[in-house]
């Protein structure tokens, strides 16, 4: 999913694992020794999630953006798209995505290809139209829990399942679908 | 033992000269005191040429040389020029003394196979000294007085040959000395003109008819050491200074003012070889106050652009409460290693760009809002620091995924802060969850899980936590919290 210089979308809805999918990119880039720059629109960042996935957090650039900063996120995704050197910029939008023309859309992608980072959004819509490469929807097709039900004693994991939107460079390698520990 | 030394005619003129590059080849003369009554103490070549001379008044002076330019004699001015005179000598070599203003003597014992011969490093260091805008004459000798005296000789590098200083300087004039006025008239008066002159006469009735000073005189006329060398240890930060006779009242007025000063800290620097990782900008305002402004910069650097850029950024964050009428600016001093990626290496940000980026984020984010997250030594719930981000080298990543780690892991996304929420139970267990746009029944809950600590702080928590899921389709973490004895959405797994 993370394409150098261009945008990749993944959306889904609460609790589709989206944030999951972002944090396995994330740990994946890192590990690989590559800088990776997360504007966090929600501060919704859990740091222990995001190292029991495996993100190298000193390579983790976080701009938590907070609620009442949401305007300064989009100028932070743009200004860190067009710093060369990161391997990944994520916008985490949360739960309530901001209106992006296609204009400024486009603009983004400019910016990712010549800084050469690959641009991910996690939303629960698409808002990048047609200047995304890759568009996927996440969703959680089961959950696991331990102990008997219906008194289970602990959340085990979930199943994600991820659905291709839009793909201009053929269908991306790796599984449809992933289990999740918890 | 070989000594350079750097000597900078009429310093107390060139160092005002280098706080006013624009100032170069016109008459200024240094003054000090209250006006009317303001004496010259310093002059340039140009107003020199004109017949301005210390001690001089000032009305005299400008009626010698008409177009005379006055300025005040600064102390901090000068020490700052001092020091970058003495950080200059210091790129060259490890051992230098500080001989007084405008004068610095370098150890050349060892120097041969890092500079080349004496007279290309004296020709090294002239040519540093005009590029920290401190124009120096040279002298090279076997001992401090005789180096200084062959630097006054007047040449741009002047050598003298081991064993040759009393011939060499026989012949040079007593003023080259620059002894105390009282002595120089008891010596002229003798007939002694020379150094040569004064270096023959007789120690014991030298002594006795001048005491100590005249035997001080005639050692430095001979060339001998007054001492041991005194090593000079750089200070931790170069400063540099600026007084105004306006006041400024905006940044843009600032910056005009702060440029030429990373100009000249620069150019210290780049002589010695070094890089600035932190800059300290001091301001005193018009109100008596001070106004102190501390930029770490992400990476080390000498360029004056992004230095500049980087404080501007953060003035415009925490701009001055008042008019600014003095600037102050010190960089800290760092080695840096050159150093080439492998070929292997993932490409990172150049750090000079990456600097810039981390201001502008830091002025629209806040510094407490961006870094790097790390996990902190507590149970706390969501305990986590945020540290100055920075590049590592890539060689020291780990590769391999720390024990337990899974990059398949079902996350949770933070509520900060939390939703209240509203929650119905039965037997203790809650079965429908309200809290802003999530409600819906619970269809699955495992809890609760009972985490509390530091009871004996204020920061105390107690809490019972619960993994539901919801018929709406989100999972999500609810909280029944015992100090405030109510229930909240802490997150939601996603």
């Amino acid at each position: 999913m993370v394409i150098p210089g261009e945008i990749t979308e993944i959306v889904g809805r609460r609790s589709s694992g989206r944030t999951s999918a972002l944090l396995a990119c994330l740990a994946g880039v890192t590990r690989a020794g590559g800088i990776a720059a997360l504007i966090d629109s929600e501060d919704a960042l859990d740091v222990e999630s995001a190292a029991h996935a495996g993100v190298e957090l000193k390579r983790l650039l976080w701009v938590r953006c907070g609620r009442v900063r949401r305007q300064a996120a989009l100028r932070a995704v743009d200004m860190l798209a067009r710093c060369q050197g990161f391997a990944v910029v994520a916008w985490d939008v949360g739960d309530t995505p901001p209106r992006l023309s296609l204009a400024l859309a486009f603009r983004l992608r400019l910016a990712a290809r010549q800084g050469g980072a690959a641009l991910l959004i996690v939303a629960p819509r698409r808002i990048a139209g047609a200047a995304a490469t890759l568009a996927v929807e996440a969703e959680r097709r089961g959950t696991r829990w331990e102990g008997a039900p219906p008194l289970p004693a602990r959340l085990a994991g979930a199943r994600l399942g991820l659905r291709v939107l839009r793909s201009r460079r053929g269908p991306p390698a790796g599984p449809e679908s992933w289990e999740l520990l918890a | 033992m070989r000594v350079a030394c750097v000597w900078v005619p009429h310093f107390a003129a060139v160092a005002a000269l280098r706080a006013e590059p624009e100032l170069r080849h016109r008459p200024v003369a240094i003054v000090e005191g209250v006006a009317p009554a303001r004496t010259v103490v310093d002059a340039t070549d140009e107003a020199w040429e004109a017949g301005v001379r210390p001690g001089m008044p000032e009305a005299e002076a400008a009626a010698r040389c008409p177009g005379l330019i006055a300025r005040a004699a600064s102390g901090e001015r000068d020490v700052a020029a001092r020091e970058a005179l003495l950080a200059l000598a210091l790129g060259t070599s490890p051992r230098v003394e500080d001989g007084g203003p405008g004068i610095v003597y370098v150890d050349l014992d060892g120097l041969g196979a890092l500079h080349g011969d004496e007279p290309a490093i004296g020709e090294r260091l002239a040519r540093h000294t005009g590029r920290i805008g401190l124009p120096a004459r040279l002298g090279i000798a076997g001992s401090r007085p005789a180096a200084l005296s062959a630097a006054r000789l007047g040449r741009r590098v002047s050598i003298v040959r081991p064993g040759e200083e009393a011939a060499t300087l026989a012949s040079a004039p007593l003023e080259l000395l620059e002894l105390a006025p009282e002595l120089g008239a008891v010596l002229a008066r003798w007939g002694v003109r020379t150094l040569g002159d004064l270096a023959e006469l007789p120690r014991a009735g030298l002594v006795a008819r001048l005491g100590e000073a005249g035997l001080a005189a005639q050692d430095l006329a001979r060339g001998v050491d007054p001492g041991p060398f005194r090593p000079y240890a750089s200070p931790p930060f170069y400063q540099e200074v600026q007084g105004l006779e306006w006041e400024l009242v905006s940044l843009e007025q600032l910056a005009a003012v702060v440029r030429p000063l990373l100009d000249r800290l620069a150019a210290r620097l780049d002589v010695a070889h070094v890089a600035a990782d932190q800059l300290t900008l001091g301001l005193g305002l018009a109100d008596g106050s001070r106004h102190e402004r501390v930029v770490d910069l992400a990476y080390p650097m000498a360029e004056v652009g992004p230095m500049l850029a980087l404080l501007r950024l953060d003035l415009e964050g925490h701009p001055p409460r008042a008019a600014i009428v003095h600037v102050a600016l010190a960089a800290r001093p760092v080695r840096v290693r050159a150093g080439q990626g492998g070929f292997w290496h993932v490409p990172e940000p150049a750090g000079r760009e990456l600097a810039v980026v981390l201001a502008r984020l830091t002025a629209l984010v806040g510094s407490a809002n961006l870094g790097s997250p790390a996990l902190v030594d507590s149970h706390r719930p969501d305990a986590f620091a945020l540290e100055p981000f920075a590049l590592t080298p890539g060689a020291d990543i780990e590769r391999q995924a720390p024990p337990g780690a899974s990059s398949r892991f079902l996350a949770l996304r933070r509520l900060r802060p939390a939703w209240p929420a509203t929650v119905d139970t039965c037997a203790g267990r809650p079965v429908a969850v309200s809290a802003g746009p999530v409600a819906g029944r619970v269809l699955a809950c495992a809890g609760p899980w009972r985490v509390s600590g530091e009871w004996w702080r204020e920061e105390a928590w107690a809490r019972d936590e619960w993994d539901l899921a919801l018929s709406e389709g989100t999972l999500c973490r609810l909280v029944l919290d015992h100090r405030a004895r109510a229930w909240f959405l802490d997150g939601m797994y996603d």
